[in-house]
């Protein structure tokens, strides 16, 4: 293995993935993707995968999200079947109030784009079924979807091998020396030079930005997630909060936890989100449940994307965000204009780092 | 529900742990999926010879009915039909009847959940016929039905032996043992000899090329040497080994060490049987795969130190019970499985080093 690289990206997630092959579109030399396990072992491969952008706030992220997933459709095409389904979401309510709060979102939306219909509870169910009969309503947009995360990130990186990247795994990152023009990245299995560095490091943003005196604040969000045995196909849509996998499982999860990095489960929380489930859905009451499992998320400290240059340090760049598998075929796009061009064709300067303080406390 | 302490299995283990417990005053709890305890015993009909000094030699459905006898005797509360399905935030476990969940809070927890048959997958392995080697033992020992007529073994370990010699004593026709490696993997070199008198064809070196049929196996072939050997038969047994069943440690956050001989990843464990939690202890083959007799004294051991830390008994009388206990597993487990033993002891020194902490083991 060489060690001088154009470019190296820490982090092998969806982001840091999604990154390696965007850039190795443009240009095929020098890109080095190190993981300190395995891409999949974190936050990646534990998720319910969905592609959403209705009921994100404000609009204009809602906007950032609905630009991804929009580009979807042509990522399938070009790195292979990642089973993505756009499905539809829905967002079910239970009380009049809700409507309210519904169509001022609604309103919002559609100054931007954004088509979300408030649907009535016999369009609801009309549209599910399934869903509880007390529902009084859902928010429905026809752009939500989800996709098999697995498939995902593993075509980022088989499309990425083709183009040339190189991956390094179990390879944590120890140390980062800044000098003039280039990084020296010291790592368990040897020391690496580079002229520009990527900090994809999803939940460990933190821990990356000590090695280069940067405070990047993403905490860990611990979710719960449950699995149902194979039912068959009779959930049309994601909705929030579950949906059904291609095999028949159904995916549930509702929790946020703050936990640091401990992935237990618990049974309080499995047992809150699989009555949350039979509120919804209720004939998931006879479902079996087969498997739970938790997965951290990365979540910057004000829920927003941090993207972009690194101010003061030049050549050092950032991608850390919540709802990695929504934006990363979006933020692969972007970094890439970003390092190859100098600029970007949709602005970020609102998701740049320079918005919190950068000093380590 | 509060106990001072829950076993989580009924297994031979389990029961044997159950016992050092209850015996000395401590309210036991027993969590079983299964409606009959005894474990894999149950449909045992091979004579288990190497047992503790404190059994006879005898049969393993004998020794599971001697086991739940012993059990009854005491007021050990069995939940049979129960199983653990996870833990709550305040550590009581969840235990489900499988229609509601309930919290039981236990002061020491031993987990004695067993292992699991290992698959050996080859073309058209999910063909019906073919099957592990415990379901066959299953079928004709507990269920009384005779998986088929004709059969082939891939695999070559005592308990394939066992099997082998059941099978051909209920008429069906062994057709081969299949080997992959230059010789049987069986030390038990009586058993051997008994299936070589049968007549049983071994192939070593040779592996299941794979297997054809409409709706169920109908044949094999068996790639030996530089020969295909095409076999009709209308049961596969895969003899692949077994794995610890380790669902309730990664649940319970222990740490784990891989151990070949012992049968893979293995929570770390002290000569106490006590995991890096110190309230969590281990037996039978969650703490490595082994013969009959081992499992029944690692649940004794497990049973005297969870006395000691519940003030039960004294250090020094533990320490004095289980130096003879580990002394007899040390004997049952070198005569048939030396490299286990090697294994087990390099697996307790490793027990300051918990080496997988924060890794999700598949």
């Amino acid at each position: 293995m060489e060690t001088s690289y154009e470019t190296i990206i820490i982090g092998g997630g969806v982001v840091g993935s999604s990154i390696a092959y965007h850039l190795s579109e443009r240009k095929k030399e020098g890109i080095l993707v190190l993981d300190q396990k395995f891409p999949l072992s974190g936050t990646s491969g534990s998720t319910q995968a969905w592609v959403w952008v209705h009921n994100k706030t404000p609009s204009w992220y809602a906007e950032f999200n609905m630009y991804s997933a929009e580009l979807y459709p042509y990522l399938s095409k070009k790195i292979g079947d990642v089973e993505y389904k756009r499905t539809g979401g829905l967002s079910p309510f239970f009380n009049e109030a809700d409507r309210e709060k519904a169509l001022l979102l609604a309103e919002a939306y559609k100054k931007i784009g954004i088509k979300i219909k408030v649907l009535s509870r016999e369009e609801a169910l009309e549209k599910e079924p399934s869903l509880n009969p007390e529902v009084a309503g859902a928010t429905y947009s026809s752009i939500d979807g989800n996709v098999n995360p697995f498939r995902l990130v593993d075509m980022y990186m088989r499309a990425a091998k083709k183009n040339g990247v190189q991956y390094s795994t179990y390879n944590k990152v120890t140390e980062i020396q800044k000098l003039p023009g280039k990084f020296i990245v010291s790592s368990r299995k040897g020391t690496f030079v580079c002229n520009n560095l990527i900090l994809a490091g999803g939940t460990w943003s933190r821990e990356l930005g000590k090695l280069v005196d940067i405070s990047i604040p993403v905490n860990q969000l611990r979710g719960q997630i449950l699995v149902t045995e194979p039912l068959k196909p009779f959930l049309h849509y994601t909705i929030s909060g579950l949906r059904q996998a291609f095999n028949g499982e159904v995916l549930i999860g509702y929790s946020m936890e703050e936990e640091g990095f401990n992935r237990a489960t618990t049974l309080d929380v499995i047992q809150e989100t699989a009555n949350m489930a039979v509120h919804y859905v209720p004939q998931l009451k006879k479902a079996k449940v087969v498997r739970a499992f938790s997965g951290i998320r990365a979540m910057p400290e004000d829920g927003f994307p941090i993207l972009g240059n690194i101010p003061g340090i030049e050549n050092l760049y950032v991608a850390a965000t919540h709802s990695g598998v929504t934006l990363s075929p979006l933020i692969g796009t972007l970094m890439t204009e970003l390092i190859l061009d100098g600029e970007t064709s949709i602005p970020i300067d609102r998701y740049s780092i320079s918005r919190f303080d950068l000093a380590i406390r | 529900m509060e106990t001072d302490v829950l076993i989580i299995g009924a297994g031979p283990s389990g029961l044997t742990a159950a016992l050092e417990t209850a015996s000395r005053g401590l309210d036991v709890t027993i969590v079983e999926e299964s409606f009959s305890m005894g474990g894999q015993f149950i449909q045992q009909t091979q004579l288990l010879q190497s047992l503790p000094s404190s059994y006879q030699p005898m049969r393993g459905f004998e020794l599971a009915g001697l086991l739940t006898k012993q059990v009854e005797d005491y007021s050990i509360r069995c939940l049979l039909g129960h199983r653990v399905i996870g833990f709550y935030k305040d550590g009581s476990v969840g235990i489900s009847d499988e229609i509601n969940v309930f919290p039981l809070k236990a002061k020491k927890i031993i987990v004695a959940t067993g292992a699991a048959e290992n698959a050996l997958a080859f073309p058209k392995w999910t063909l019906p016929g073919v099957m592990t080697i415990g379901a066959v033992q299953t079928l004709i020992n507990r269920d009384f039905v005779l998986p088929g007529k004709h059969a082939v073994i891939l695999g070559s370990s005592d308990f394939a032996m066992d099997v082998a010699l059941q099978l051909s004593e209920l008429g069906v026709q062994i057709k081969g043992i299949i080997e992959k490696t230059p010789s049987l993997t069986a030390r038990d070199a009586e058993k051997v000899e008994e299936v070589r008198k049968k007549g049983i064809p071994v192939y070593v070196n040779s592996s299941i090329k794979e297997a054809r049929g409409i709706g169920k196996v109908e044949e094999i072939d068996i790639v030996h040497g530089e020969q295909i050997l095409t076999v009709s038969v209308d049961v596969v047994c895969i003899d692949g080994g077994r794995s610890p069943i380790l669902d309730v440690f990664y649940q319970l956050g222990c740490s784990f060490s891989y151990q070949k001989e012992l049968g893979g990843w293995i929570p770390q464990y002290n000569k106490s049987l006590q995991t890096d939690r110190e309230d969590v202890f281990l037996a039978g083959n969650a703490a490595g795969v082994s013969s009959q007799g081992v499992l029944l004294t690692t649940g004794m051991i497990a049973g005297v130190y969870v006395s000691e830390s519940l003030g039960a008994i004294s250090k020094q009388e533990a320490d004095i019970e289980t130096m003879s206990l580990w002394r007899e597993l040390e004997i049952m487990e070198t005569k048939l499985y030396p490299d286990a033993w090697k294994a087990r002891m390099q697996h307790v020194e490793n027990f300051e080093h918990p080496v997988l902490k924060d890794q999700f083991i598949s």
